[in-house]
This record gives structure tokens, C-alpha cells and sequence, in this order.
């Protein structure tokens, strides 16, 4: 009975812990600034305060930031699956010298933090005219996220048995075809994991569009809090209601995934 | 079959995309940042050459010691810290039967939602103006302990550290679940059949068991500190009085805030050795372990 207690009290003490700080930015998100200084520690919104939501619609730019965020993520995701994809297949299947060699060159690529190189990159691409760009964080995004995706995909394909390619072959298919019409379907639970990966990263990033986007209509999601943040300081009500709107595509992706991300956070961590 | 699998112009073309983004987005970065390290560009004017000098002074400078110091901590921190309790949390909800599911949920919403809502949630509980963290202390009646968390450098670092395990936890937790899931429940049958105890279990079997997971753990918790960049710019952007920095922060004030494009450069070539020196050892202390085993 008391151990129940004690496994049942760390396990509930522990989510309170991760949940509370969201739950009190939930409810503090439908309250007018005025309220925020009161003596209660959460408070029955009376009534509900939506305009902080409409405030953090209009001049938090939220949608426009949105369309961004997509765009540069889904860019990101599908260029590097497919570079990712042929290179794991040319690493497990092909029959070259040098494809230990440069297999663990793209694996250094795990060890190198993205940040070191972005004093150059921001240079590179200002003479380049890359700067202010969304190829400014698509191009490094992509960079940066094959080394791991390569790494899991070749972790499957080695895994996988090499008959249905065999078949394929031989009722004529190329190797492209090969690849995008047979490979690509066998690798699809590993694809699934590296795109739910590379979304995380690409939709949370906040140092690469930090460093080199300046124009106001090509900045990412995470940029509408730190838009608020300057111009409407006092607006907090506000402030909350971006947080939770820009909190929500995530929490939609983990509904929607949770098993992919779970395999995927497996199959990233194994690398170690 | 096989003539098709070493056709050398197809595998050139399956591989070159991945190569020249590794060339260009990292390689010749890299290059470059070390050319730039060398001279005292400050982004405005034309630069000269100085040879060491960028080095010399990195050598004597208390700041990026500091910053690497914050470092060491961060990473303590995770390990002694945020790791036994999600190994706990992992060994427990073994025990959740149905809930299991939403525990997990719970555990990793903070990850999910992202660094930047984190530490912009966070930097709201410590606020003096209407933050949390004061808030309850006043209920309890611990006002004596109120304190402006993020404004004086004993105390901010701690936040920056809490929040960053805060963070990370589901990441950790679900690593440690799934490892455990992953032991074969005959052995656990076996042991009880010996008399075992649900402690000797955990400890006995379930720890040993874990020690894969517990390397990849800790190497994720050492390069997540390296790496940590989001949480101290947007909370106290390396303040008060550069208390907080992290080297990468540091970095970024150094070349784009101070203008010492140069010298950030010295920095950013000083911090890659060092990352690469720290797999390095850790993957030999690591190899070496297996090999007593």
C-alpha cells in the first residue's frame, strides 16, 4: 500500500511539475492583462478574454509567421528524406571502395553543433545573397539534419531482406524506380520517424532564423512571441495567447504521431 | 543485379547531393570561420590579419571560462539530477497499467511545445512582476524567499539549468521507459521466482539492463549542454553581468553584438575542438568500459 503511494505520488508529483507551468500559461492566456497581478494562482476566466487571441492574430502575426514555419519545415523534411533515402541506399546496397569512409565523414556531421558554423554561414550568404532568404534556413536545415536521417535510414535498410528489390529488378525497373517506387515504401516507418524529427527541429529553430532573416514577412513562428515581446511589452494577456497558438501545431503533431516520434527518438538515440 | 548495385556514376549521383550540402554547409564553414579567426574583422570595416592574437586573448579570458564553466554545470546537472529521476519515473510507470499512455504525454509535452515557448513560459513564472514563482512563495507564506530570479547572477543560472531539465525530461524519460519495456519479463519472473524483491529487481536487473540507454543518455545530455544555445539568449541573453553565458551565447554576443566578428570566430574554432575532443574521450571511456564488461 505505501509503495503504491510512493510510485503513484513521483510518477503524479513529476507530472504536475511538467504540466502546471502550461496549464497556468493556458489559463492566464484568457485573462486581461490587469488580472495577471491578482492573489489567486489560477482563476476561472469571467468572462473569457478572447482578445488577446484576436490582439495575438493581428499583431503577433501569427498566420503569416504560420505559412512560413510551414514552408520552410515541409521543405526541409522532404529534401532531406529523399537525399537521405538514396545515400542510405547507396551505403547499404551499392558495391563501392570508399563507402566506409564516407559514411563516417557524413557522421561527423552529428558531432559538429549547427552554431559553430553560423558566424560563416551568415557571411557566406551575405556575399552570396543567401542572407534574408528562406534558402538561409532551409540549406543548412537540410545540412544538418542528414547526417542523422542517413544514419537511421541505413540502420533499416541493412535490416530490411533484399528480395522484393531483386523482384523489382528484374521486372525491369531502374534503380531510380527501384528507389522511389520499392525502397521508399519499405523504408516508410523510419521515413516517418526522421520527418517527425526534422519537423521538431526545423519548427522550434530559433537561432538560424535569429541570425540571418530580417525582413519582417520571411520570419518563422517562434519570432511572433519576441514581435510581442518589443511593441506590446505591458500586452502579457496577449503574450500568453501566442504561446499557446504558437504551442498548438506541436501538440497536434505529437497527437498525431506519438508512436512515430516515440520510434524515431529510438532509432536517433541508438547512434550514441 | 550486381552491375547495376556498382555502376560508379549511379552511386556518385546518390550520394553527391549529401556530400556537397556536408561541403558547403559545414566543411567550408568551418574553413572559413577558422580563416576569420585569424584576423580582426568586426563585420564593418576591412580586416588585417593578427595572427594568434584572437587566440592568445581567448586564452586569458575569464568570460568564455565562465561560459564553459556553465557548461559543466548544466551538464552535472542533467546527469546527477534530471537522469535518476527519469530513470525513477521510467521504473514506475512500468507499474501505471492503463495511464501509462498519458503519462507519457504529460512527461513530453514540454518538449514537444519547443524551447521557445518554454523559456518564454518560464521567464514569466520568475518574472518579479507577476510571476509564479513569487506568487506561490506569498500563498505559503515564504515571502522572505521572493527574489528576482533572473536578475541576480547567483540565482539565474539555476533557472536557466531548471528549465533546460524541465525541457529535456521527456526526452530522457521516454528513452529510459521504452529501454525498460524492452527487458524480457522472464527475467524479471525468474528472479521472483528466486525471492527477489520489486528493489532487488529494479536495481539488481533493471539498472544493469539499462546501461546502454544510460550511455546514450548521458552522451545526449553532454552534447545537449554543449549545444545549448535557446534557453540563455531568449531568458537573460547571457546576463546579468555574463553570468549565464553559454559558450555558443557567448559566441553570438561576441561577433554580432560586440562587433568582434574575429574574435567570435576564435571562439566558434576553440569550441568545435573542444566538441570533438569531448566525443572523442567519451566514445574511448565508453569502448574501454565494453571492453572490461
Amino acid at each position: 500500500m505505501l509503495r503504491k503511494l510512493g510510485i503513484w505520488g513521483t510518477i503524479a508529483i513529476i507530472a504536475v511539475l511538467q504540466i502546471f507551468p502550461l496549464l497556468w500559461l493556458f489559463n492566464f492566456s484568457f485573462l486581461p492583462s490587469s488580472e495577471f497581478f491578482g492573489s489567486s494562482i489560477l482563476k476561472w476566466p469571467d468572462p473569457f478574454h478572447w482578445k488577446n487571441y484576436s490582439d495575438a492574430l493581428t499583431h503577433g502575426k501569427v498566420p503569416q509567421f504560420f505559412l512560413n514555419s510551414v514552408l520552410v519545415t515541409a521543405v526541409t523534411i522532404v529534401m532531406t528524406t529523399l537525399i537521405s533515402i538514396f545515400m542510405a541506399y547507396a551505403f547499404t546496397r551499392m558495391y563501392w571502395k570508399w563507402r566506409g569512409v564516407v559514411l563516417g565523414i557524413i557522421l561527423i556531421g552529428m558531432i559538429i553543433p549547427v552554431q559553430t558554423t553560423l558566424l560563416a554561414n551568415f557571411l557566406i550568404f551575405k556575399n552570396i545573397g543567401l542572407l534574408d532568404t528562406y534558402w538561409s534556413l532551409i540549406l543548412p536545415g537540410i545540412a544538418f539534419n542528414i547526417p542523422i536521417s542517413t544514419f537511421i535510414l541505413t540502420g533499416f535498410l541493412v535490416s530490411l531482406p533484399r528480395e522484393m528489390e531483386e523482384v523489382a529488378v528484374i521486372d525491369g525497373l531502374n534503380i531510380f524506380g527501384l528507389v522511389m517506387k520499392v525502397v521508399i515504401p519499405l523504408c516508410k516507418p523510419a521515413i516517418a520517424a526522421i520527418s517527425v524529427m526534422v519537423f521538431l527541429a526545423s519548427w522550434s529553430d530559433y537561432i538560424n532564423p535569429l541570425t540571418f532573416i530580417s525582413s519582417e514577412s520571411l520570419k518563422t513562428l517562434p519570432f511572433s512571441i519576441i514581435q510581442f515581446q518589443g511593441q506590446y511589452s505591458s500586452n502579457y494577456g496577449a503574450q500568453f495567447a501566442v504561446l499557446t497558438l504558437i504551442s498548438i501545431p506541436s501538440v497536434a503533431i505529437y497527437l498525431l504521431f506519438s508512436e512515430q516520434i516515440t520510434k524515431g527518438i529510438m532509432a536517433g538515440a541508438v547512434k550514441g | 543485379m550486381t552491375k547495376m548495385l556498382s555502376n560508379k556514376l549511379i552511386i556518385t549521383l546518390f550520394i553527391m547531393p549529401g556530400l556537397l550540402f556536408f561541403a558547403c554547409f559545414i566543411l567550408i564553414p568551418l574553413i572559413y570561420s577558422a580563416f576569420y579567426s585569424f584576423t580582426n574583422y568586426d563585420l564593418l570595416q576591412p580586416y588585417t590579419f593578427i595572427g594568434l592574437d584572437n587566440y592568445k586573448e581567448l586564452i586569458r579570458d575569464g568570460d568564455f571560462y565562465h561560459s564553459l564553466w556553465n557548461a559543466l554545470l548544466m551538464m552535472l546537472a542533467l546527469i546527477f539530477i534530471q537522469h535518476p529521476i527519469a530513470i525513477a519515473a521510467g521504473m514506475f510507470a512500468q507499474y501505471l497499467g492503463r495511464g501509462e499512455k498519458a503519462i507519457r504525454a504529460v512527461y513530453f509535452l514540454p518538449t514537444i511545445i519547443g524551447v521557445v515557448v518554454g523559456s518564454m513560459v518560464w521567464s514569466s513564472i520568475f518574472s518579479t512582476q507577476f510571476g509564479l514563482l513569487n506568487h506561490l512563495l506569498d500563498i505559503v507564506g515564504l515571502e522572505s524567499w521572493q527574489h528576482d530570479w533572473l536578475g541576480d547572477p547567483k540565482t539565474a543560472i539555476w533557472c536557466i539549468i531548471l528549465v533546460s531539465m524541465w525541457c529535456g525530461f521527456g526526452y530522457a524519460f521516454l528513452l529510459y521507459y521504452t529501454g525498460l519495456k524492452g527487458i524480457p519479463a522472464d527475467l524479471h519472473e525468474a528472479a521472483k521466482l528466486d525471492g527477489a524483491s520489486n528493489f532487488q529487481i529494479h536495481t539488481l536487473i533493471d539498472l544493469p539492463m539499462l546501461k546502454p540507454i544510460i550511455k546514450v543518455n548521458v552522451i545526449l545530455a553532454v552534447i545537449a549542454s554543449l549545444k545549448m544555445f535557446d534557453i540563455t539568449k531568449l531568458m537573460t541573453n547571457g546576463g546579468p553581468f555574463k553570468s549565464t553565458h553559454m559558450p555558443l551565447t557567448y559566441m553570438y554576443e561576441e561577433a554580432f553584438s560586440l562587433n568582434r566578428y574575429g574574435y567570435g570566430n576564435a571562439v566558434s574554432i576553440t569550441f568545435v575542438v573542444i566538441c570533438l575532443l569531448v566525443t572523442f574521450a567519451m566514445n574511448k571511456m565508453m569502448k574501454s568500459e565494453e571492453g572490461e564488461a
